[in-house]
C-alpha cells in the first residue's frame, strides 16, 4: 500500500530524500499545470513549479501540519506564481514579446490538425484570453484558474487562498463577469 | 429582471453568482433546485449559462509536454535539491534570526542598546576620566621632580656662585 502524503512528509522531515522525491513524483504534473495556467509559458512553468518544490524541501521543518501538505505546497506555488505575475507587470516590455512569442508557439497548443483559418482563430483567442487573464486582479485570477483550469473545489481554493468560501465565490463570479465582457467577441 | 453589462447582456443580478457555481457543478441542494426552476422561465439567465459553457472552456490553454520533458524535469530538480541540501550551515543557523517576527525584535534590541550606550554609557566613561588623569599625573610627577633636581644642578655647576654663597654663609 502506498503511504499517504503526510507519512512521506514525516519521512522527508527525518531526512529521507526518497520520500520527498516520491512527493515530487505525485505532485509534479499538477504543480506544473497550475504554474502553466499563470505563466502560459513552458519554461517559466517548469522553473516556477521546481522552485515551489525546492522551497517546500528547504522549509519542510517549518511545516506544522495544521493544513495538509497538498494545501501547504500549492499555497507556496500559487504565491510564487503571483510574484511572477507581479514581476511581469513591472517589466511589461520584456514580457509582452515573450508572451506573444509563446502564444504563437505551436508546441503549446493541443496537437490537432487545423486549417490555417482555425490556427489564426486559435491564436487570436489565446492572445486575447492571455491579456484578459492578465487584466484580472491577482485574487480573482487565482480563484478562476484554480476552479476553471484545475477543477479544485471551492473549499480547496478557500483553504489554499486562506480565505472564506464566500469570498472565493465572489472572486470567481467577478473574474467570470470580467472575462465574459473582455471576450464577448468570441461568444 | 436581466441587467445590461457592457457589451453582453447579463443575467438576473442576484442569480449570476449561482449561475457561475452551477456551471462548475458547485451548486447543490435547494439553491440548485430554485435556480433550475428559475432557468425554465428566464431567457436571460439561460443565455448567460450557455455563454459560460461556450466561453470558459476557451480560456483553458492546455500544455502536455513530451516524456523527455519530464525526464529532464526530474533530473534538473534532483540537482537543485542536492544543491539545497549542501548549502552552508551558517546560512541555516542564521535563517531563524532572519524570520519576519525576529527582525523587528532584533532591531528594537539594537536601538535600546544604542540608547543605553549614549545615555548611561556616557556617565560610565566620564567617571573613568579622573582615574586616568591621576594615573597620568603619577607618571609625570617623577619627571617634574627630576626637572627640579636638574635645575639645582645648574646652580651647583656655577662655582663662583657657590663660593659666594659659601662666603656669605660664613660671614653670617
Amino acid at each position: 500500500m502506498n503511504p499517504g502524503d503526510e507519512e512521506l512528509v514525516a519521512s522527508a522531515r527525518r531526512g529521507d530524500r526518497r520520500a520527498f522525491e516520491e512527493l515530487v513524483e505525485r505532485h509534479q504534473q499538477r504543480a506544473y499545470h497550475i504554474a502553466f495556467d499563470f505563466a502560459r509559458d513552458r519554461e517559466d512553468a517548469k522553473d516556477l513549479s521546481q522552485e515551489a518544490f525546492l522551497k517546500a524541501f528547504t522549509n519542510l521543518k517549518n511545516f506544522d501540519g495544521r493544513s495538509s501538505f497538498y494545501t501547504w505546497f500549492y499555497r507556496i506555488l500559487v504565491n510564487l506564481c503571483l510574484d511572477y505575475k507581479r514581476r511581469q507587470k513591472r517589466a511589461p516590455a520584456d514580457t509582452f514579446d515573450e508572451t506573444a512569442k509563446n502564444e504563437m508557439e505551436p508546441s503549446h497548443q493541443p496537437q490537432e490538425p487545423r486549417s490555417p483559418d482555425q490556427q489564426v482563430w486559435a491564436r487570436q483567442i489565446s492572445l486575447r484570453v492571455g491579456q484578459a487573464l492578465d487584466d484580472l486582479p491577482a485574487r480573482q485570477r487565482t480563484a478562476f484558474v484554480l476552479k476553471n483550469h484545475q477543477g479544485l473545489s471551492i473549499k480547496e481554493i478557500a483553504e489554499l487562498m486562506e480565505t472564506a468560501e464566500g469570498t472565493v465565490k465572489v472572486h470567481l463570479h467577478r473574474a467570470v463577469t470580467a472575462l465574459r465582457q473582455s471576450l464577448a467577441d468570441f461568444v | 429582471m436581466a441587467e445590461q453589462f457592457g457589451k453582453l447582456p447579463g443575467a438576473c443580478a442576484h442569480q449570476e453568482e449561482n449561475l457561475v457555481l452551477l456551471h462548475y457543478g458547485d451548486l447543490a441542494g435547494t439553491e440548485c433546485d430554485t435556480l433550475r426552476s428559475h432557468l425554465n422561465s428566464c431567457a436571460a439567465c439561460k443565455d448567460y449559462l450557455q455563454d459560460l459553457g461556450k466561453l470558459l472552456p476557451l480560456t483553458i490553454k492546455t500544455d502536455e509536454p513530451p516524456q523527455t520533458f519530464w525526464a529532464d524535469y526530474k533530473r534538473e530538480l534532483r540537482h537543485k535539491l542536492d544543491d539545497a541540501a549542501q548549502k552552508p550551515r551558517w546560512r541555516q543557523k542564521l535563517a531563524p534570526l532572519l524570520q519576519p517576527r525576529l527582525v523587528p525584535l532584533l532591531a528594537t534590541a539594537a536601538v535600546v542598546a544604542l540608547a543605553l550606550t549614549f545615555t548611561l554609557g556616557q556617565n560610565l566613561w566620564t567617571t573613568n576620566e579622573p582615574a586616568r588623569e591621576a594615573a597620568a599625573m603619577l607618571e609625570v610627577l617623577p619627571v617634574a621632580e627630576n626637572l627640579e633636581f636638574f635645575k639645582t644642578l645648574d646652580v651647583l655647576d656655577d662655582l663662583e656662585l657657590l663660593e659666594f654663597m659659601g662666603s656669605q654663609g660664613s660671614a653670617a
